[in-house]
C-alpha cells in the first residue's frame, strides 16, 4: 500500500492529482465545520461519557467527506480508464482510492463513536450505520485488488476491482444518503419539492421579524417587546409543558426571565448575542430522531420558529420586565361592538348578507345560486323544528307565490313554540349537561333542569335572562351550577364550585378553564388563582388554592375573570354573590357572552361556527364584523334566540348550496374558508324522529320522560309521537351519537362508524320499527308503485328517479310483501341523501 | 437480548478496544441489538382479554388465602382471615383457596401478582373504583375519560377487520347503578368508534352479528344490493366525496361484511364440541370466556369479559360471603383454566394478554386502607353466631390478586406479598392500576407517552403519562 502511493508521487499526473486532493481536504473540514457549527458546539453538555469519544465521534460528519468525495471521484475517474487500466489517471486513481478506503473505515468507527454516545435512534440510523460499514469494508476490498492488480500484475482481477468499486461508490452514496437523512431529517430534500408529501410549501411566516431582519442596527424597544413576545409564545406553546412552573424537566424554565436565562442542569442555554453558542438552539436544531431533539413530545419547530429564536438570541435576547405582562396569546376583545353596517345592495338586505358579501370580495368569491325550494325547506324544517317537512307541506310551499315566503315559513316554523323547544332540547341537554339518566342521580348528586330549559325554550326566554337563572338558579334550574357530586374523595379540580365554575366558562364564555383550575395554564394566561377566584363566586367558603390536586395552604380573593365586568362581594353570601355574579356576566358590555351564543347558534345552522371550535372563543373569525355586529344586533333585539335563528335562515348565505368536507378534521382548521354550509349528519334525535314521521314511531308514548303536555291546559296535537329529545338515552340514539351527559357537550360527530352501522343493519329497535311500519303500509297502501312514491316524497321530500323506480319496482312487484317493504323502507333510510342535512 | 439498550451505560462500561472489534464486526449480536432502538416499543402481545371480577374479590378468599378459621357458634370475627380452606398450586409454595383447584393447576403459565393497591378514594364505592380500574383516571374528570379496551382500538384497530377491536361480553347496564357502568363502558373523548361492541348475554352474542332475527342471509344480501343501487342512483351522489358520506358508506360496507362473514360464527358457541362447551358453561361469565376464546382465535384485539356488577350481587358480598363464594368459585375455576390451556393449545396464548382482576378487596373487619375512617361499613358482629356474618363482607383496598397469562408474561411467576395478620395488606412490590395499564399497553407495543390534545389538553394513556410498566412482570 505505501509503495503505491509512493509510486503515485513519483509521477507528474500523480502529484497534480495529488495537489488537487490535499487541496479538497483541506478546505472540507473547514466548510463542514462551518455548516455544523450549530448543532456541534466544542463545550460538552452532558456530565456523562469520556470527553474523548465524544469529540472523537463528532468529527464523524467532517471525516466522512473524505471517502465520500473521494471515492465517488476515483469511481468517476475509473470510467474514463475502461479502455485502458493503465491510462495516465491511473495514478491518481490509486491514492484517491487509498486515502478514501482508510478514511472510510475511520469514519465507520467514528460514526459508531457518535451514534452510541448522542444516542441517535430509528431505522434511518441503523439503514445508515450499516450501509456505512458495509461500504467500508467495501472500501478495503476494492484497496486490496487494486494493489494486487496494480503491484502484482495480476490482470485477472481488474473486473473484480472495477465491479466492488462501483458498489463501493453506490454504497457510499446511500450512506450520505442517509447520514444527511439524520441531520437534516428525512424529508429535508422532499420538503422543497412540489407534490412530495413533505412538501411543507412556500414557509407561510407568521411572523413578521423578517422585516426587521435587515435592520443591523439596535431593536427600538417596542421591536425588542414585539419580538420577545413572539418568541415567549412559541415557547409557550411548545415547551412550557415540561419547562415551566409545573413540571420543570432538566431543571429548565423557560416562563420566566430570571430562570429561562438562568438555564438548566448543564448551565446557561441562551448566551445573549450568540445563537451558536446557544444550548436552546443547538437542541431545537438536533434532528428529530435524536434523542437531545427538543421539544421532545411535540412537533418540530417550524424553520421560521427556529429562526426567530436565533435572531432573537443574536440580537441579545432583549427580555424586558414589562413582557412578562404582556399577552402571548390571542386574546379576543371582550367588549361589545358594533361596527358600521356595509350599505344594502340591490340584491342583499339582511345584515349578514352584507357582511358575508364584504368576505366574498376580499377573497375574490361571487355568490352562488340560492338552493331550490325543496332544499330550502327541508333545512329550515330540520334545522328550526328537528322535523322533515311532509308533501302536503311542500306542496303548499311550492304553491305559495308571495315573494317573501321563505321569510314567511321561517317565522310559521320558529311559531310553532313546542316543536322549536323539542327539537333545540337536545342542543342545550348537551351543553347544559342534562339528562333524564346519568351519574349522580341515585346519589341526589345531581340535579336536572328539565322542565326549566323546555319552558324556557318553549317561551323563548330572553338569552341574558335564561343564562342569569342558570348561574343565581331557582330551584328548577339550580342543577346546572350544582355539577354532578361523587361520593368519596375527589380531585380538587372537581370539586363541584370548580365544576361551576368551568362549566359557566365554557358554556356561556367560549372559554376553557379546565387547564388553570388545576395549574397555570400554558395555552392561555389565565392563572390558577385566576380560576378559584373564579370559583370562590360559586363556593360557600373560600376555597383553598390546590395545584395538581396539592393543596398549596394559599386562597384566591372573589372575582370574575374579567375586572371589567365589575366585582362581587366576597363577603355576601353565595346567593348573592352568584346573583351579582349573573348580573355582571349578563350586561351588555360583556360582548364575549353574545358572540359565543351569536357562534354557537351560527355553528348549529352553518355546520360551523364564525369562530372554531366554538369552546374557544380567543381564536380568530373568519369574519370579526359579521360575529361583532350579529352579537350587537342580538343585544338590541333584546337577546331574542329566535330572532338570531330568524336572521340566519333568512338569510341569502344560509341558502347558498352547501359544502362538503372531505377530511373532518379541516373543519376547525384556522385557516378555514367560508362558502356556505358545511352538509351535516342528523342528530341522532332528527333521524329517530324522521324515521318516525315517515314510517312508524321509533319510540312507543310510555317511553316520553318528558311529557310537556301533562297538566297543560291545551291538548297535544294529533301529531304528537314520542320525540327522541323526550326519551331516556339508549343504545340506539348513543350509537347514533347522543352523548352521555356526564360533562358539557357542544358538539357530535358527524362521521358514520361501525358500531352505528351494526346498530342500524341488524339492532332490534329499527328493524321493529320498520318491520311494523311495513306491515301497515302494506295493508294502507297495497300497491308497490304507490308505495315507493310515498316513501319518496315522505323521506326525501321528491319524487323517485325513473331508474330508482325501476331498482324499487323489482324488489317490490305489484303486490309487496311485508318483507319486500321493509327493505325498501330500510335501504332509504339509511341513503345519505335521507340522513344528511344538505 | 434487553431491547432498551442504554448506549451511553453501555458505552461507558466498554473499553476502546472492544468498540474497535466491535466496529469491526465482532460481537455482531449484541452490536446489532445496541443499533436497532427503535423509538417504538416491540409488541410482545397483540390481544387483550380481561377477565372482570366486578364487585370486590376477596383476596383472602381466592388467589392469597390465609389461615383457615373453621365456622363455629361464637367464633371471634377478628381471628377469621379466611373462611376456605388452601391447597397447593402449580407454582412452589404457593397455595390458593378452595375451590380454585383448576386454576391452580395452570400458574405454571402465568404470574400471580399478589400486591395490588386500589385507589384510596375516600368512599369506598364500586363504580367510582371500577371506573378507575377501567380508565386508570379518577372519577369525575373534565373529559369523559376511554375505557382502556378504547384506548387500544384507537391505538391499533381490530386485529381482523371484522373483528370489532372492543368487545364487552357480559354487562347489561338496565341493572342498579347501570348509569355509574355507562361512564365508563366508553370511549370518551376518542369517540364512539372506539366504544366497546357490548354482548350482555354470550348465550344470544350470535344476535348481534347475524342479519336480522328472522331475515334469511338470500334476503339480507338482497337489501344490500338494494341500497347499493339506491345509493348510485341518489342525487346526493352528485356532491362527490364528503366525509359523511364515505363513512357512512364504509361503515355499512363493514357491518354487512361482518354480518355475512365466516368469523363471525365465532360468536356462535353452540358450535362448541359439547365436552368443551361443557366444561366453560358454568353460567353467563363461563361462556363469556368461552366466546373470548373464539374470538381471540379469530383476531379480535381486546375483549372484556365480566362476572357482571350488579350491586349485592356476584363478588359483591356484603352478607354470606363464605357460601356465596363457592358459587363464584365454580362459576370462574373451570371456565378459566379450560381458557388459559385452549390458548396455549392452539398458540394464541404467547400473543394473548389475559388478565384477572377485581375493583378491590374484601375483609371482614377492615374497610378501605387500615387506619382509614371510612364510612357505610358493612355491620359484622365481635361473634359470629349466624352462618351468614361469616364472610368477606367490607371492602379493602390495600391489598388484592390479580391473575396474568400470556403475551409475553412470566410463567411460573408470583410477585408480591401480602401480611399474613390482619390487615393482610400488601408488604412487597406493591402495584397500582396505572401500571397495570402501563404494562399493558408495553406489552401491545403502545408508547408510555401516547396521548390526544383534548380541549387543548394532553390527555396520556395513563395520567400525565407517568404509569410505568412493570418489567419484572415479563418473561
Amino acid at each position: 500500500m505505501i509503495k503505491t502511493i509512493k509510486n503515485v508521487f513519483s509521477t507528474r499526473e500523480g502529484s497534480i492529482i495529488t495537489v488537487l486532493i490535499l487541496l479538497m481536504c483541506s478546505v472540507n473540514p473547514l466548510l463542514v465545520v462551518d455548516g455544523y457549527a450549530q448543532s456541534l458546539p466544542i463545550a460538552p453538555t452532558e456530565t456523562e461519557g469520556f470527553w474523548l469519544w465524544k469529540l472523537l465521534g463528532r468529527l464523524h460528519p467532517s471525516v466522512v467527506h473524505f471517502p465520500v468525495s473521494l471515492l465517488l471521484f476515483a469511481a468517476l475517474l475509473e470510467l474514463f480508464t475502461l479502455k485502458n487500466f493503465n491510462s495516465k489517471l491511473r495514478p491518481g486513481i490509486n491514492v484517491l482510492i487509498a486515502i478514501g478506503a482508510l478514511s472510510a473505515v475511520v469514519a465507520a468507527i467514528l460514526g459508531y463513536l457518535l451514534s452510541s454516545q448522542e444516542a441517535y435512534g430509528g431505522d434511518i440510523l441503523a439503514i445508515h450505520q450499516w450501509t456505512g460499514i458495509a461500504t467500508a469494508c467495501l472500501g478495503a476490498i476494492t484497496s486490496f485488488f487494486l494493489y494486487r492488480v496494480a503491484q502484482r500484475n495480476q490482470l485477472n482481477l481488474v473486473k473484480a476491482y472495477r465491479s466492488v468499486l462501483f458498489f463501493t461508490a453506490t454504497g457510499v452514496s446511500v450512506a450520505g444518503h442517509f447520514g444527511g437523512s439524520l441531520t437534516h431529517g428525512s424529508d429535508y430534500l422532499t420538503s422543497v419539492i412540489p407534490g412530495s408529501d413533505d412538501y411543507q410549501g412556500e414557509s407561510k411566516s407568521t411572523f413578521s421579524f423578517t422585516s426587521l431582519k435587515g435592520d443591523t442596527a439596535r431593536l427600538t424597544p417596542e421591536q425588542e417587546m414585539e419580538i420577545n413576545g413572539q418568541v415567549r409564545a412559541v415557547f409557550a406553546h411548545n415547551c412550557y409543558s415540561c419547562h415551566s412552573a409545573e413540571k420543570t424537566k432538566g431543571d429548565l424554565r423557560l416562563d420566566k426571565k430570571r430562570l429561562a436565562f438562568k438555564g438548566g442542569k448543564s448551565g446557561p442555554v441562551i448566551i445573549p448575542g450568540n445563537p451558536g453558542k446557544s444550548e436552546l438552539v443547538r437542541r431545537i436544531t438536533l434532528p428529530r430522531n435524536h434523542k437531545e431533539a427538543m421539544p421532545s413530545k411535540e412537533k418540530k419547530l417550524t424553520e421560521d420558529e427556529i429562526a426567530l429564536i436565533s435572531f432573537w438570541i443574536e440580537k441579545g435576547a432583549p427580555w424586558s420586565d414589562a413582557a412578562d405582562q404582556k399577552s402571548i396569546f390571542r386574546v379576543a376583545k371582550l367588549a361589545h361592538r358594533v361596527p358600521p353596517l356595509p350599505p344594502a345592495t340591490n340584491n342583499l338586505q339582511n345584515p349578514a348578507d352584507l357582511w358575508v358579501n364584504e368576505y366574498f370580495k376580499k377573497k375574490q368569491v361571487s355568490w352562488p345560486e340560492a338552493v331550490d325550494e325543496r332544499t330550502y325547506l327541508r333545512r329550515i324544517y330540520l334545522d328550526i323544528i328537528g322535523l322533515l317537512p311532509t308533501p302536503a307541506e311542500l306542496e303548499s310551499f311550492a304553491a305559495d307565490n308571495r315573494p317573501d315566503k321563505r321569510a314567511r315559513w321561517v317565522r310559521q316554523l320558529l311559531n310553532r313554540n313546542d316543536d322549536y323547544a323539542t327539537h333545540w332540547f337536545s342542543f342545550w341537554n348537551d351543553a347544559l349537561r342534562n339528562d333524564y339518566t346519568g351519574t349522580g342521580y341515585i346519589t341526589k348528586g345531581r340535579f336536572d333542569i328539565t322542565n326549566w330549559l323546555y319552558k324556557s325554550l318553549k317561551y323563548n326566554k330572553p338569552y341574558n335572562q335564561f343564562v342569569k337563572e342558570l348561574i343565581s338558579p331557582n330551584v328548577e334550574s339550580k342543577g346546572f351550577i350544582s355539577g354532578i357530586k361523587w361520593r368519596g374523595t375527589i380531585n380538587a379540580s372537581q370539586r363541584t364550585e370548580m365544576q361551576a365554575a368551568q362549566n359557566v366558562a365554557q358554556v356561556f364564555l367560549g372559554l376553557n378553564l379546565k387547564c388553570a383550575s388545576c395549574h397555570d395554564s400554558f395555552i392561555s394566561d389565565w392563572k390558577l388563582a385566576d380560576a378559584y377566584a373564579f370559583a370562590n363566586i360559586f363556593a360557600d367558603t373560600t376555597l383553598e388554592i390546590n395545584r395538581c390536586d396539592k393543596p398549596t395552604g394559599k386562597f384566591a380573593n372573589t372575582r370574575i375573570l374579567w375586572q371589567e365586568l365589575g366585582s362581587i362581594d366576597s363577603t355576601a353570601p353565595t346567593a348573592k354573590k352568584l346573583q351579582q355574579l349573573a348580573e355582571n356576566l349578563t350586561q351588555p358590555k360583556n360582548g364575549r357572552l353574545y358572540r359565543t351564543i351569536v357562534n354557537r347558534i351560527w355553528a348549529q345552522m352553518m355546520g360551523r361556527g364564525i369562530v372554531e371550535p366554538v369552546d374557544a372563543m380567543d381564536n380568530e373569525p373568519w369574519s370579526q364584523d359579521l360575529l361583532d355586529w350579529m352579537a350587537a344586533d342580538f343585544v338590541k333585539g333584546n337577546y331574542n334566540l329566535k330572532e338570531l335563528i330568524y336572521l340566519i335562515a333568512t338569510s341569502q348565505t344560509y341558502q347558498l348550496p352547501s359544502v362538503g368536507i372531505k377530511d373532518a378534521n379541516k373543519i376547525i382548521a384556522q385557516d378555514y374558508q367560508f362558502a356556505g354550509m358545511l352538509r351535516r349528519r342528523m342528530f341522532a334525535e332528527q333521524f329517530a324522529d324522521a324515521v318516525s314521521r315517515v314510517i312508524e314511531p321509533v319510540f312507543p308514548d310510555s317511553a316520553v320522560q318528558y311529557n310537556p303536555y301533562k297538566n297543560a291546559a291545551v291538548e297535544p296535537p294529533q301529531s304528537f309521537f314520542a320525540r327522541a329529545s323526550l326519551v331516556k338515552n339508549n343504545g340506539f340514539l348513543a350509537a347514533l351519537g347522543r352523548p352521555n351527559r356526564e360533562t358539557v357537550s357542544t358538539g357530535r360527530d358527524s362521521r358514520a362508524n361501525l358500531l352505528q352501522a351494526l346498530e342500524l343493519t341488524n339492532g332490534d329497535r329499527l328493524n321493529e320499527v320498520l318491520k311494523r311500519g311495513a306491515e301497515n303500509w302494506q295493508k294502507k297502501y297495497e300497491k308497490g308503485d304507490v308505495i315507493i312514491k310515498e316513501i319518496y316524497g315522505k323521506a326525501l321530500n321528491r319524487h323517485p328517479s325513473p331508474k330508482e323506480f325501476k331498482v324499487a319496482n323489482a324488489l317490490l312487484g305489484e303486490s309487496p310483501s311485508p318483507e319486500a317493504i321493509q327493505d325498501l323502507f330500510w335501504a332509504i333510510v339509511l341513503l345519505p341523501e335521507f340522513q344528511l342535512i344538505y | 437480548m434487553k431491547t432498551n439498550w442504554n448506549r451511553r451505560e453501555f458505552l461507558k462500561n466498554t473499553s476502546a478496544a472492544t468498540l474497535a472489534a466491535m466496529a469491526a464486526g465482532a460481537p455482531m449480536t449484541s452490536f446489532l441489538a445496541a443499533c436497532n432502538r427503535k423509538k417504538t416499543v416491540d409488541a410482545k402481545a397483540d390481544a387483550v382479554i380481561l377477565l372482570w371480577m366486578a364487585g370486590g374479590m376477596a383476596h383472602t378468599e381466592t388467589f392469597d388465602p390465609k389461615k383457615y378459621t373453621v365456622f363455629e357458634k361464637g367464633l371471634d370475627s377478628n381471628r377469621v382471615l379466611s373462611t376456605f380452606p388452601s391447597f397447593p398450586t402449580a407454582l412452589d409454595g404457593i397455595s390458593f383457596s378452595e375451590g380454585l383447584q383448576s386454576i391452580g393447576k395452570v400458574m405454571d403459565k402465568g404470574t400471580l401478582i399478589r400486591s395490588y393497591v386500589a385507589a384510596d378514594l375516600g368512599h369506598i364505592l364500586h363504580s367510582r373504583h371500577q371506573y378507575h380500574w377501567h380508565t386508570g383516571y379518577e372519577p369525575p374528570q373534565t373529559v369523559a375519560a376511554p375505557h382502556i379496551g378504547a384506548w387500544i382500538a384507537k391505538e391499533l384497530g381490530p386485529v381482523n377487520p371484522v373483528i370489532p377491536a372492543f368487545i364487552d361480553i357480559g354487562q347489561r347496564f338496565t341493572v342498579g347503578e347501570g348509569e355509574e357502568l355507562k361512564a365508563f363502558h366508553t370511549a370518551g373523548f376518542l369517540g364512539n368508534e372506539y366504544g366497546p361492541f357490548l354482548i350482555p348475554d354470550p348465550s344470544s352474542g350470535l344476535d348481534s352479528v347475524r342479519p336480522p332475527v328472522g331475515m334469511s342471509s338470500k334476503r339480507f344480501e338482497k337489501r344490500n344490493q338494494l341500497y347499493n343501487d339506491l345509493i348510485s342512483h341518489s342525487p346526493v351522489g352528485e356532491f362527490g366525496s364528503d366525509y359523511q358520506k364515505e363513512s357512512l358508506k364504509t361503515s355499512m360496507e363493514q357491518a354487512y361484511i361482518l354480518l355475512n362473514s365466516p368469523e363471525a360464527q365465532a360468536f356462535d358457541l353452540s358450535q362448541e364440541p359439547k365436552e368443551i362447551y361443557d366444561v366453560y358453561n358454568t353460567g353467563k361469565f363461563g361462556l363469556g370466556c368461552l366466546m373470548a376464546r373464539r374470538l381471540t382465535q379469530q383476531g379480535a384485539r381486546f375483549i372484556s369479559v365480566t362476572t357482571e356488577y350488579e350491586p349485592f350481587m356476584g363478588w359483591d358480598t356484603h352478607d354470606n360471603g363464605h357460601t356465596r363464594l363457592k358459587d363464584m368459585k365454580k362459576q370462574i375455576d373451570g371456565p378459566v383454566a379450560q381458557l388459559i390451556k385452549d390458548l396455549e393449545r392452539t398458540g394464541h396464548l404467547a400473543r394473548t394478554i389475559v388478565i384477572l382482576a377485581s375493583e378491590f378487596s374484601r375483609d371482614m373487619l377492615m374497610e378501605g386502607r387500615p387506619g382509614a375512617k371510612v364510612k357505610d361499613q358493612v355491620d359484622q358482629p365481635d361473634v359470629i353466631t349466624d352462618l351468614k356474618n361469616y364472610g368477606m363482607h367490607r371492602h379493602f383496598t390495600d391489598g388484592g390478586s390479580i391473575l396474568m397469562f400470556g403475551g409475553g408474561i412470566k410463567k411460573g411467576n408470583a410477585y408480591g406479598k401480602t401480611a399474613d395478620e390482619r390487615p393482610c395488606k400488601t408488604i412487597e412490590k406493591p402495584i397500582k392500576i396505572d401500571q397495570i395499564h402501563q404494562t399493558i399497553y408495553h406489552a401491545l407495543g403502545i408508547l408510555g407517552d401516547a396521548h390526544y390534545v383534548v380541549e387543548e389538553r394532553p390527555f396520556y394513556t395513563t395520567p400525565d403519562g407517568l404509569g410505568k410498566p412493570v418489567m419484572a412482570l415479563f418473561a
